[in-house]
């Protein structure tokens, strides 16, 4: 029945004419406040609604993100906050829930009543939370969420503050690929995935990509989420020999295929993952550090990066958080922070239609670097291509923002 | 052929190791009708465990539940005695409820103590594989099955062999009988409990080497197991081998001639081509239905 109604998880649809009159209660509750109460209102802190999967299959990347948005609100207040006012998160728990995001943001926007959100984690989350933001006319700044159809609903409030989205990620590496000379060029190749909606469209448009340039693709498989054993595929892999390997690799997958190819002592030419060599330490200790030489991968935000602020944000997470390195997690939710901030200063007020406006109009400077934004609220700019180096992390491409002119090729066999 | 044998191998060796991990839980529904949710969460505990201990001290994890299994032990006694002991007779519901509080909280205290990241143990062996003509063992997998094998066969030796499993395999079949010839209920009960929260220690190591895991990795876990032992019938130990093994050869043989893809499907289009014919699973008996 309920279905019925509309929205999607059972929401009712809210049709324009139902918007209209919200919007008109709304205008004639604000009528009513005494201009004393306003002026109180103007020294309270500015309260920001997060929900964040802090428990539950996403809870490892909502931890990050918390530590990140607890960094930036740390930072902000220490000079001074936003508007003249302090900042206050309030972040509730999801539990990687579809149906707790939304009950969780419709509370925070009109029980709480929160001046300004934040976004979730994972495109999982994102998705119906962003629906809830917009239908109530919030600007909803996601830290991650870059699946091809959140950008598909025509939304006017939707932010995403990562430097491109899913399909445009590897693009980088396809650069890199056709910046090799035609006999270094890899020939062949194959295309593990997981079936999730991150990391999918990467290796799709990867395969795409490299088609086009004439790499025949010898292999390439869809894998569930809870695949566990990875045996089979790196056999299948084993007796194709190709040239490339490009997995859309969420983490365990990652380490769990790499540790089956080298167990039948396969080592492709070049090895790219999505995602899971970006957990630094995590990678490095599941697959073993003298395997991660000269793996790929694509990534929005680096340690040693040269954008602003970027020093002081790792040296104040690792002065909260025992001296760790902020994971990239951390780094995007502390970026989208950032956007929703240089908004509120550009525009000078707490309007939502004004700051979702000027953020398609603007570009803005973060840890990532810079960010700008098409009508859907997808960004226009390019991901990191990393590699393993050394028991290290480099960035290798694009130039502006190296770290090293040196790229490992071919990719040396398993140690 | 070799891709057969290949497949067929790989299952043999995964499905063993499932069967471990499962054995524990088949064990506790059997004699107690308690769905402990928790077993997942109980591996998850014991492969961080492993993984510090194979950390910090170099033991090797496969052999580290040397340590966690008698440590297991005492804890699902403690936990019986405290807490379990307190629903009995009440509806296998409130065991979900009290069990899956259970996995919460281990899960928050991992969180706290060990931190939200994905481990594994890595051993020198843990990327290395024995090689029969062109079919590939891997090592680590070998040695988790060899563990499970030995686990599997102790545990029936002790449960149709000695007296202690005489009586837990009574209390199983009737509660009230087994009371009647002298078997105390609650010991028994006890005891299964521990049993199998024991059976966790081999197989949370075995976990620590084979699959990267943290703190919320339980969930994925326990919804597998469960599976397995719907599969072979809720309560029954053989059931619980022959459903890991249908679920180890569903993943590598789908894998193999298909697309990994469809291995989680067709694990559960068995179960339910099973429970069509059988609604017991495989080698379940009927739950006792006494009329008040």
């Amino acid at each position: 029945m309920r279905l019925k109604q509309g929205g999607p998880h059972g929401w009712p649809a809210v049709s324009p004419c139902s918007c209209h009159h919200r919007r008109a209660r709304r205008g004639r509750r604000r009528l009513r406040r005494s201009p004393s109460a306003q002026s109180t209102n103007t020294d309270k802190p500015i309260r920001i609604g997060i929900s964040l999967p802090l428990t539950g299959d996403f809870s490892q990347p909502g931890t990050q993100a918390k530590r990140g948005y607890e960094v930036w609100v740390n930072m902000v207040n220490a000079k001074g906050g936003m508007l003249g006012r302090q900042v206050e998160l309030k972040i509730t728990d999801d539990a990687s829930n579809q149906d707790t995001v939304v009950a969780d943001y419709t509370r925070l926007i009109t029980q709480d009543k929160v001046d300004l959100l934040l976004g979730t984690f994972s495109s999982l989350l994102n998705y119906p939370a962003s629906a809830v933001a917009e239908k109530n006319g919030m600007l909803y700044v996601e830290p991650a969420g870059g699946a091809p159809r959140m950008f598909e609903r025509g939304f006017k409030y939707l932010i995403y503050a990562q430097p491109a989205t899913a399909p445009k990620q590897a693009d980088v590496m396809l650069d890199w690929v056709k910046s090799l000379p035609a006999d270094q060029r890899p020939k062949t190749a194959a295309y593990p995935t997981q079936d999730d909606p991150f990391t999918r469209p990467v290796i799709e448009t990867l395969q795409a990509g490299l088609e086009a340039l004439g790499v025949k693709t010898v292999y390439s498989t869809v894998y569930p989420p809870d695949a566990t054993n990875f045996q089979t595929i790196a056999s299948a892999l084993a007796a194709k020999k190709p040239d490339l390997v490009a997995q859309g690799a969420v983490f365990e997958d990652g380490v769990g295929l790499v540790r089956s190819l080298k167990q039948l002592n396969f080592s492709p030419k070049v090895l790219f993952q999505t995602s899971a060599p970006s957990n630094a330490g995590q990678y490095s200790d599941g697959v073993g550090l003298a395997n991660t030489e000269g793996v790929f991968y694509t990534v929005s935000w680096n340690e040693k990066a040269k954008t602003p602020l970027n020093e002081e944000f790792v040296a104040a997470y690792a002065k909260a958080y025992n001296g760790e390195t902020p994971a990239e997690d951390a780094a995007d939710a502390f970026a989208a922070a950032q956007v929703l901030q240089a908004a509120v200063a550009a525009v000078g007020k707490i309007d939502q239609k004004a700051l979702a406006d000027w953020l398609h109009a603007n570009s803005v400077e973060t840890i990532l670097g810079k960010l700008n934004w098409d009508a859907t609220g997808a960004p226009q700019s390019q991901f990191l291509l990393a590699q393993w180096q050394g028991g290290k992390v480099e960035i290798v491409m694009p130039a502006d923002r190296a770290t090293t002119t040196t790229i490992i090729h071919p990719k040396p066999g398993w140690k | 052929m070799t891709q057969l044998v290949q497949a067929l191998a790989l299952g043999v060796l995964i499905g063993g190791v499932y069967a471990l991990l499962a054995a524990g839980l088949t064990l506790i529904f059997g004699v107690m009708h308690i769905v402990n949710v928790a077993h997942g969460a109980f591996l998850v505990l014991v492969a961080m465990v492993t993984w510090w201990l194979w950390r910090h001290t170099g033991i090797d994890p496969i052999v580290a539940s040397v340590v966690t299994t008698p440590l297991m032990f005492g804890l699902g006694w403690v936990l019986y005695r405290g807490l379990v002991v307190r629903i009995r007779g009440a509806s296998a519901s409130m065991s979900v409820l009290l069990t899956f509080g259970l996995a919460l909280t281990v899960e928050g205290v991992l969180n706290v103590t060990a931190g939200n990241k994905f481990r594994s143990a890595t051993p020198g062996y843990f990327e290395e594989s024995y090689r029969i003509g062109g079919v590939s063992l891997p090592k680590p997998q070998l040695y988790g099955f060899l563990a499970a094998v030995a686990v599997l066969a102790l545990l029936y030796v002790v449960l149709t062999k000695t007296w202690t499993g005489r009586a837990i395999r009574a209390t199983a079949q009737n509660p009230d009988g087994a009371a009647l010839v002298g078997v105390g209920a609650t010991a028994t009960a006890a005891l299964a409990f521990a049993i199998g929260t024991a059976t966790t220690g081999v197989g949370g190591s075995v976990m620590s080497v084979l699959y990267p895991f943290f703190p919320a990795s339980h969930y994925d876990w326990i919804s597998r197991l469960l599976g397995i032992i719907v599969l072979g019938g809720m309560g029954s130990l053989p059931g619980a081998l022959v459903g890991a093994l249908v679920l180890g050869l569903a993943e590598t043989l789908t894998a193999t001639y298909g697309s990994l893809r469809w291995s989680t499907l067709v694990f559960y289009v068995v179960i339910l081509g099973v429970l069509l014919v059988r609604k017991q699973g495989l080698f379940g008996t009927r739950l006792r239905e006494d009329v008040a």
